[in-house]
């Protein structure tokens, strides 16, 4: 890190953002000085998006100035932002797929109506090299693996001369190895000056950094040199408080066979979702199923559950093939299903909470009086599930829309837990939810588990994966690549495999 | 431009229940200022063609039954519609829903004629159902076997069924002997819906209108089938995951809103004219999508859109006579209180801050 008495290369002063009576940036001041790697920590809702969002002039702070190497910076546009030299490779990238690298990169870059794309490639050409970017200016962007699309963000951004990269949740998308490569290329981002945010929750990331600067409801709870302090510091001080440990648990019971697969194979526009699947889950088994988003764990889940029918094979619900069956069926055997995209897939956002924890059991005679629904009887199951998953929510009424991402989970948990008498199929179940209720989901799991629930959890958190599973299989383009018991699996094991590289991998 | 006023127009993150009352009441104003205007610009006072309005619509106890006889099909397609949008159905089809019901309520009736009203009007009743929401069911097979539109659907068959009743009034078998319009012989007197109250022309029809309020109104508040329809307007998909077919409910859901609009068609051609012709069921499914979204797709809001729209029309003869204004006017003053009521609707949702000056 170079020395303080530089110019610094960001200087943010007092930013406040507000969103009606929510603060989302309460007088944040900071620095960040050239070839610095500076990591933004906070939980969901602590204000990180906000902030990137103010630098990059998507919002306009109510208050604060922002000081780009010592120059005063108007940020109300991203145009002006990129001006100001400054970069931001979105968590969703922004590329057209039907075009070139080379054309992603120039597009809008043109100054009058002439593009000179040789000077454009030579550049982005040395750029690649520069910072050791292995990127082909002629291929489609659609033809790109999802680390390959990051790195034409990156250089798109280095291209418009970004002096600052702002990485927002860069590795959510990424294989571990993949992961690696983007930390090689941050080093050499550094070397030559350039100062970067990274904006991530995962700690062995943020431990790489030079400086954290953690936000808590808004605020800043404080800077830190990273090598100064540990986990447990960073933890604290983004929660507040000491986060408990996962708790021991027992021994896989040698229950019996709840669900299996026998060849399954599935393809769907022309892609293999599934390709022959054969795995067995025992009842109080817990199996985590290790790989990037894509490659055939929603629609693994989504068979079980009969939202998708497999083109061939066959799954085995307790000794009953299920592939007849419709979802309703499938759900009232005693499966819980809690899918990826809860807003898209879980729940109604104009919904109550009461009527959102009786979607697809609204027939039920419980939840009924004659022709009518019972609103009695189902707000009052709402209010005890509010309770029982400490649902912040002002009551059984409360839009599920209003929701927070975990608060709306927990309803979503609460609904598919008590349907999982027999099996639960989990979907990323931590996915942008805080560390409390990452917590909380983990207990949840394993004491359902205990209950002799079968579950079959998917998850792009490694974490969540190590920390529940029983045994761990690996899938890649639909096929399951190994699957090991848990004190045999590590990264080492599974991360070839999950970017799929097979050999050497015994099942 | 409006930032070189030192403002800018930004999204709200939240609206409240009184800030939209207020964007829309003003809107409302604003509306009514612009049809004064209209009214100066052919010369009359806003004042009296305002007051003779009025008075048209509901200055006289007969009056204002006339005024509830404009009103009761446009409930019944009201209802429809609203039924529809709720769940994120945009079925455009209820004109031609009207008259599927009417249609297949006459030839349901015209094979019992002479028998006794007990017989008839519960024929004419349930067969202005079955038509209308058949020919909506046609819409949603469409739909959820082909995938099409039901935009498109809705608008191509409310043409179909225009053309199929003048082939049949014309010189098919529905034209009266020896008559020279096209529309049959008056219907026989068993099957009139019964006059509610004596020396005026309200009917049963605006009865049932209002039955059919309160049972659109518990359906959707408080059964399952409602659940499921408000689901279907918020997030199909989820309801899908859950275990829901969809199908079930898109077929249901027009079932549901052809028979409604199937009813207004009955209720014009047993209530009011006595006979099936064009011109006596023409418009009213149009109409109907402005009156339900007027009435915010709230069952008793479609009702008060309903009178509001039929006084309009009922008030417009009146002011014509005492004032020379056209009464086509009236349609002007329709179309300027939609677009200021969703202007300031969509207003609602924004707000103007002051940037830098």
């Amino acid at each position: 890190m170079t020395t303080t008495s530089a110019t610094p290369r960001l200087a943010v002063r007092h930013l406040t953002k507000r969103f009606g009576a929510l603060i989302a940036n309460d007088d944040v001041s900071l620095t960040i000085a050239p070839g610095e790697l500076h990591c933004l920590l906070g939980e969901n809702g602590a204000g990180k998006s906000t902030f990137s969002a103010c630098l990059y002039g998507l919002l306009q702070p109510e208050a604060g100035e922002i000081e780009i190497d010592g120059v005063t910076a108007e940020l109300t546009s991203p145009a002006k932002a990129i001006a100001s030299g400054i970069g931001m490779v979105h968590q969703h990238f922004v590329l057209v797929p039907s075009f070139t690298v080379l054309e992603n990169i120039v597009v809008g870059t043109g100054s009058g109506l002439r593009l000179d794309m040789t000077a454009a490639r030579g550049r982005i050409l040395d750029l690649s090299r520069q910072f050791g970017l292995e990127i082909a200016p002629d291929r489609l962007v659609a033809d790109l693996s999802v680390g390959e699309k990051q790195w034409v963000e990156i250089v798109k951004a280095l291209y418009l001369g970004a002096r600052l990269l702002i990485l927002d949740e860069p590795t959510a998308v990424l294989t571990p190895q993949e992961s690696e490569r983007l930390f090689a290329i941050i080093q050499q981002l550094k070397a030559s000056g350039i100062a970067v945010i990274l904006i991530s929750h995962k700690m062995n990331e943020v431990m790489r950094s030079d400086r954290v600067s953690v936000l808590r409801k808004g605020r800043l709870v404080g800077t830190v040199t990273t090598k100064d302090v540990t986990r447990d510091d960073l933890t604290m001080m983004m929660v507040g408080r000491p986060v408990a440990q996962v708790h021991a648990r027992s021994k896989p019971g040698a229950g019996e066979t709840a669900l299996s697969f026998t060849g399954v194979s599935l393809a769907k526009g022309g892609r293999t979702h599934l390709k022959n699947v054969t795995l067995d889950l025992a009842a109080g088994e817990i199996i985590g199923i290790a790989g990037v988003a894509g490659n055939g764990q929603d629609e693994l889940l989504e068979a079980v559950a009969g939202l998708v029918r497999p083109d061939s094979g066959s799954i085995h619900l307790r000794g009953e093939d299920i592939g007849a069956l419709s979802v309703h069926d499938i759900a009232r055997r005693g499966v819980g299903y809690v899918p990826s995209d809860r807003f898209r897939d879980g729940l109604v956002s104009d919904f109550s909470i009461a009527e959102n924890l009786i979607l697809g059991q609204h027939w039920d005679e419980r939840w009924r009086s004659g022709p009518f629904l019972d609103e009695t009887a189902t707000r009052r199951s709402a209010e005890q599930a509010i309770a029982s998953y400490s649902v912040m929510a002002s009551g059984p009424d409360m839009l599920c829309g209003r929701l927070s991402g975990g608060n709306a989970q927990k309803v979503i948990l609460a609904r598919e837990f008590a349907k999982a008498r027999h099996l639960l199929l989990c979907n990323q179940p931590t996915r942008g939810v805080d560390i409390g209720v990452i917590e909380f989901v983990h207990g949840e799991l394993l004491r359902k588990r205990e209950e002799g629930c079968a579950i079959l959890l998917v998850s792009e958190e490694l974490e969540d994966i190590f920390a529940l599973s029983d045994r761990i299989a690996v899938m890649f383009r639909g096929e399951i690549l190994g699957i090991f018991p848990r004190h045999e699996a590590d990264i080492a094991r599974i991360g070839p495999l999950m970017a799929g590289h097979a050999h050497g991998a015994a099942a | 431009m409006i930032e070189r006023l030192g403002y800018r127009i930004e999204p709200r993150s939240e609206t409240t229940a009184r800030g939209r009352t207020l964007a829309v009441g003003v809107a409302l104003a604003a509306s009514l200022v612009l049809c004064a205007l209209l009214f100066l610009a052919v010369g009359v006072s806003p004042f009296a063609a305002f007051q003779s309005l009025a008075q048209g619509a509901f200055g006289t106890w007969r009056a204002a039954t006339e005024t509830l006889v404009k009103a009761t099909p446009l409930i019944f397609t009201g209802l429809a519609t609203a039924i529809a949008f709720r769940a994120r159905l945009w079925n455009i089809g209820a004109e031609g829903q009207v008259f599927a019901g009417a249609m297949f309520a006459y030839w349901c009736q015209s094979a019992l004629a002479g028998s006794s009203a007990w017989i008839q009007l519960p024929v004419i009743i349930i067969g202005a159902m079955v038509g209308g929401g058949l020919y909506a069911g046609l819409a949603a097979i469409l739909k959820t076997r082909f995938r099409v539109d039901e935009v498109i659907s809705t608008v191509m068959l409310n043409y179909i069924i225009v053309f199929a009743l003048s082939l049949l009034l014309l010189k098919g078998p529905w034209s009266e002997a020896g008559g020279f319009f096209e529309q049959t012989a008056k219907v026989d007197p068993g099957s009139i819906l019964p006059i509610l109250f004596d020396k005026t022309r309200l009917h049963l029809g605006f009865l049932l209108a209002l039955i059919a309020a309160a049972f659109v109104y518990l359906m959707i508040r408080k059964s399952p089938v409602g659940f499921e329809i408000r689901a279907a307007g918020s997030n199909l998909r989820a309801l899908e995951v859950q275990g829901t077919n969809s199908r079930r409910v898109i077929l249901m859901v027009m079932l549901i809103s052809g028979a409604l609009a199937g009813l207004a068609g009955m209720s014009e051609v047993y209530g009011v004219h006595y006979r099936l012709k064009a011109g006596a069921i023409t418009s009213y499914g149009y109409t109907g999508i402005i009156v339900a979204i007027l009435g915010l797709l709230n069952p008793w809001g479609v009702v008060i859109a309903a009178i509001l729209f039929g006084a309009l029309v009922n008030g417009a003869t009146f002011m014509q006579i005492k004032t020379g204004v056209p009464s086509a006017l009236i349609y002007a003053i329709e179309a300027i209180l939609l677009l200021f009521y969703l202007a300031g609707w969509a207003a609602s949702s924004f707000k103007l801050k002051r940037i830098k000056p």
